[in-house]
């Protein structure tokens, strides 16, 4: 026991001794915990409400920084916390960015530097106004460039009005832009809400227009023609003009398959350029040389152009044209029918005939439609059936005549119908 | 040599040169494989009077006219009221303008004159977007009282001039007039126009039933039990006078139909409880053509008269059979075991035949090709039966029955394609119609 004891009371004794002591185990938690906890959530919240919903989902990034802790000390010095902030702040990249996004809204990005400046400046003074114009308006804004945070901004920007009668001072120095909108408000009203809105449109929406809307067609056919980099200009100017040349290419695309479209395309416009440019040099050139030079030119122009005609002319009368097509063979076809009257119950509703007319430069017919062949059995169903299609050619042709193309005239000029009723139902 | 070889090749070629232009375009060629399936418009302007007292006469025959031929469904009549020029000189050649501006392919026009008791209708027909004549006028002469026949004939014209065909509407159909009720139901023989008007009484009422017209119209074959037990009578149109075609003691004969030429007989003969096909050239002496153990009958010629279609049992259940006009062994062209087919009639073209078919509880009116190829029902109902070809072939009018206790027959025509099914007004309870031939 004595053992015992006197280990026991050694070991009491030592414990009691380092206890006394107070070797490393001051204050280090406690110090850290509380203060930087209590200070930190209410400066931010209050910074927070005064900047409206879109500025929570910033609000995280900022809470961590100490900044909002010395914050919370000088409460009174509204105005000051502004500037002190900004200056402070300059360096955390969130806020920056809503700041700037005040300029981005408007058209020029280089006008996006000064404005923030002074739009602070500004919107310190007024800043009674209460939120709801700027929170409408950065609504409005965020709705635009991130629809994604919208529900987690909805939420917590619902609470921060409530509390902003508690808060007040600090909010209101954030919510000073928008009351701003009143007086010389244009800019600040633009700082505040249009901030962040332009920052994040004129990034998002430049980009979207492009990438979302019309990717489907255009990136492809752009990413397949690398090569052409002789044409910078040329290309410059298609991309800053995209929806023209798209429309353009989708209207040609129709018919060309989809792979080949996008390189054909720019050739297109690549040799309807050049030609454009090659064009626009010899007029230049032909402006630079002497008069008579151009007298020669025209004449001899006109020599050529007169040769040509003459040429055409006569290639023209040789020449039958372009064929017809299977939609207007179709056409041709359809306005005939639809004017045939068949009778499957007759004889003549069993008779296919063949008719050979021809068509005068009006699509009519001129002169009269012949019998060619028949399978008919009686000459009195051939008959029948012959004049039922006359009867559909003549009615159809109408005032205007058939639908057929002009510049094909040589292609339909003589025409040969067969009528074949076996594909009509008896009943 | 070679040279005047060479020459006669440069020759040669520069002739082929010439017939046939190196830039001869050849025509431009369409198939045209689908129409459309609708009446053809036409108009039929107020005909011209020409004489006094042919104002009602004018119009009623221009009415019959139109009729006639919107009835066929192959011709809508366009209203007056869309003309643009009312009044049409007979004489005077159309403004087609004034025509094809309404949608006219066809018009009509029509004069009628009256002399004493003569009736003159003239007529004239023209193709509206041809612009031209249609055939040449025509005039038909009768008594006023035949002026529902002239407005026929001129439709008969119209028609056969647009479609080839001959016409149907001056025709008579002798039928079965019944009246009472079902369980003592009185029948007689009458005649009646193509649209059920003019019904004339051939016989007092008895029990008859299944009569035809001879070929020429002029005699009726018809059966009653006048006598006690079926039998043939021959009945003579004009003087309304009748005669039975001889038959031996115990036979039953019914179902009789003229050959083509109208000198021959075919029926049914019933003895000792077999029934088979007998023809007779009704002089007394008859020929039996089938000689089956089962019931032969329904026979009917082909319009040659070298053929006869026929019903029979023989394969277990009632089919149509072919045999030569003069006997033999009969082909079937039917095969649908699971119906039976009846009363089948040859059509006056000769390409099809139509029948009774009884399926399923329904009985149907159908045609089929002379091989019993491309069968067709054409009508369905409680009791479709007995039917019979307009002259041209073109309409089958038939019986149609409502069954129970206050069921009547009614007399009903179909298209041969199956459209245009109507009820023929005959004023009373009818059945058994039979076609005649188009008048003179």
């Amino acid at each position: 026991m004595t053992l015992g004891g006197y280990i026991s009371a050694a070991g009491h004794a030592g414990l009691l001794l380092w206890l006394l002591l107070g070797w490393g185990l001051d204050s280090e938690p406690m110090d850290f915990e509380v203060t930087e906890v209590t200070a930190v959530s209410g400066a931010e919240y209050a910074a927070l409400v005064a900047r409206t919903s879109p500025d929570v989902a910033e609000a995280p990034t900022e809470a961590p920084e100490p900044p909002p802790a010395e914050e919370v000390a000088p409460e009174t010095p509204t105005p000051e916390a502004a500037p002190e902030q900004v200056p402070s702040e300059p360096e955390p990249a969130p806020e920056p960015p809503p700041e700037e996004a005040t300029p981005a809204p408007e058209p020029s990005p280089p006008a996006e530097a000064p404005p923030p400046e002074p739009a602070q400046a500004e919107s310190t003074p007024p800043p009674e106004p209460p939120p709801a114009p700027p929170p409408s308006a950065e609504l409005t804004a965020s709705v635009r460039p991130i629809p994604r945070p919208a529900p987690r901004v909805a939420p917590e920007a619902a609470p921060p009005p409530p509390p902003e009668a508690e808060v007040a001072p600090v909010p209101e120095e954030a919510e000073e832009p928008a009351p701003v909108p009143q007086a010389e408000p244009v800019e600040e009203p633009v700082e505040e809400a249009a901030p962040e809105e332009a920052a994040t449109e004129i990034v998002t929406e430049a980009e979207e227009p492009s990438g979302a809307v019309e990717v489907a067609s255009r990136p492809r056919s752009r990413p397949s023609r690398q090569e052409p980099q002789a044409e910078p200009e040329e290309e410059e100017v298609a991309e800053e003009e995209p929806a023209e040349e798209e429309t353009e290419v989708a209207a040609a695309e129709p018919e060309d398959e989809p792979a080949e479209e996008p390189t054909d395309s720019p050739d297109g416009e690549e040799e309807a350029e050049t030609t454009l440019a090659d064009d626009a040099e010899r007029d230049t050139a032909a402006s630079e040389e002497p008069a008579d030079d151009v007298a020669d030119d025209v004449a001899a122009a006109l020599a050529a152009a007169a040769a040509s005609e003459a040429a055409e002319g006569e290639a023209a009368a040789a020449d039958p044209g372009p064929p017809m097509t299977g939609a207007e063979r179709d056409a041709f076809r359809v306005s005939v029918q639809q004017c045939w009257v068949v009778d499957p119950g007759s004889q003549a509703g069993r008779v296919t005939v063949t008719v050979v007319f021809e068509l005068g430069r009006d699509a009519r017919v001129a002169g009269d439609v012949r019998l060619l062949t028949h399978n008919a059995e009686s000459a009195e169903a051939a008959n029948s059936a012959y004049e039922a299609a006359r009867r559909a050619i003549l009615r159809c042709q109408g005032q205007e005549g058939f639908p057929l193309p002009p510049e094909k005239y040589e292609q339909w000029r003589l025409v040969e119908m067969e009528f074949n009723p076996e594909g009509i139902s008896m009943q | 040599m070679t040279r005047i070889i060479l020459a006669l090749w440069a020759a040669l070629a520069a002739a082929l040169a010439i017939a046939h232009p190196v830039h001869a375009q050849e025509p431009l060629r369409i198939s045209i494989t689908e129409g459309v399936i609708e009446p053809i418009p036409f108009a039929i302007p107020a005909f011209t009077v020409e004489t006094g007292g042919a104002e009602t006469l004018a119009r009623d025959i221009a009415s019959v006219v139109s009729a006639d031929l919107a009835g066929t469904g192959l011709f809508r009549e366009i209203p007056s009221s869309a003309f643009i020029n009312q009044n049409v000189a007979f004489g005077n050649a159309p403004t087609y303008t004034d025509w094809t501006a309404i949608n006219a392919q066809a018009l009509i026009t029509g004069a009628v004159a009256v002399q004493g008791d003569q009736l003159i209708v003239k007529f004239r027909l023209y193709d509206v977007f041809s612009g031209a004549e249609l055939g040449e006028g025509l005039q038909f002469a009768g008594t006023a009282a035949g002026w529902r026949r002239m407005g026929h004939k001129v439709a008969d014209a119209v028609y056969s001039r647009i479609t080839g065909e001959g016409g149907y509407f001056d025709s008579r159909v002798v039928f079965v007039s019944e009246s009472g009720p079902k369980d003592a139901r009185a029948k007689r023989l009458g005649v009646m126009d193509y649209d059920g008007a003019g019904v004339q009484y051939l016989t007092e009422s008895g029990l008859m039933f299944a009569p035809r017209f001879s070929p020429d119209g002029s005699r009726v074959l018809y059966t009653s039990y006048e006598q006690g037990e079926p039998a043939i009578y021959l009945l003579d149109v004009a003087s309304v006078s009748h005669q039975r075609i001889p038959t031996e003691a115990g036979e039953m004969a019914f179902s009789p139909r003229f050959s083509p030429d109208g000198r021959r007989v075919i029926y049914s003969l019933s003895n000792g409880g077999n029934t088979d096909i007998y023809m007779t050239d009704l002089s007394g002496s008859s020929t039996r053509l089938t000689s089956a153990p089962s019931i032969e009958t329904a026979p009917s010629f082909s319009p040659d008269g070298s053929q006869i279609v026929f019903e029979s049992d023989r394969s277990g259940t009632q089919q149509l059979y072919i045999m030569s006009a003069g006997g033999g062994e009969p082909v079937r062209i039917s095969f649908d075991e699971g119906a039976r087919y009846s009363t089948p009639v040859w059509s006056p073209r000769g390409d099809l035949i139509a029948f009774t078919k009884q399926g399923d509880g329904r009985f149907h009116i159908g045609v089929m090709r002379t091989d019993g190829s491309e069968e067709r029902l054409l009508t369905s109902s409680e009791l479709d039966e007995g039917p019979t070809w307009a002259p041209n072939g073109r309409v089958l009018m038939f019986t149609r029955s409502t069954l129970g206790a206050s069921g009547a027959p009614s007399v009903y025509s179909v298209d041969v394609s199956g459209r245009n099914l109507k009820q023929v007004p005959t004023g009373g309870m009818a059945s058994d119609p039979s076609w005649g031939p188009l008048q003179p």
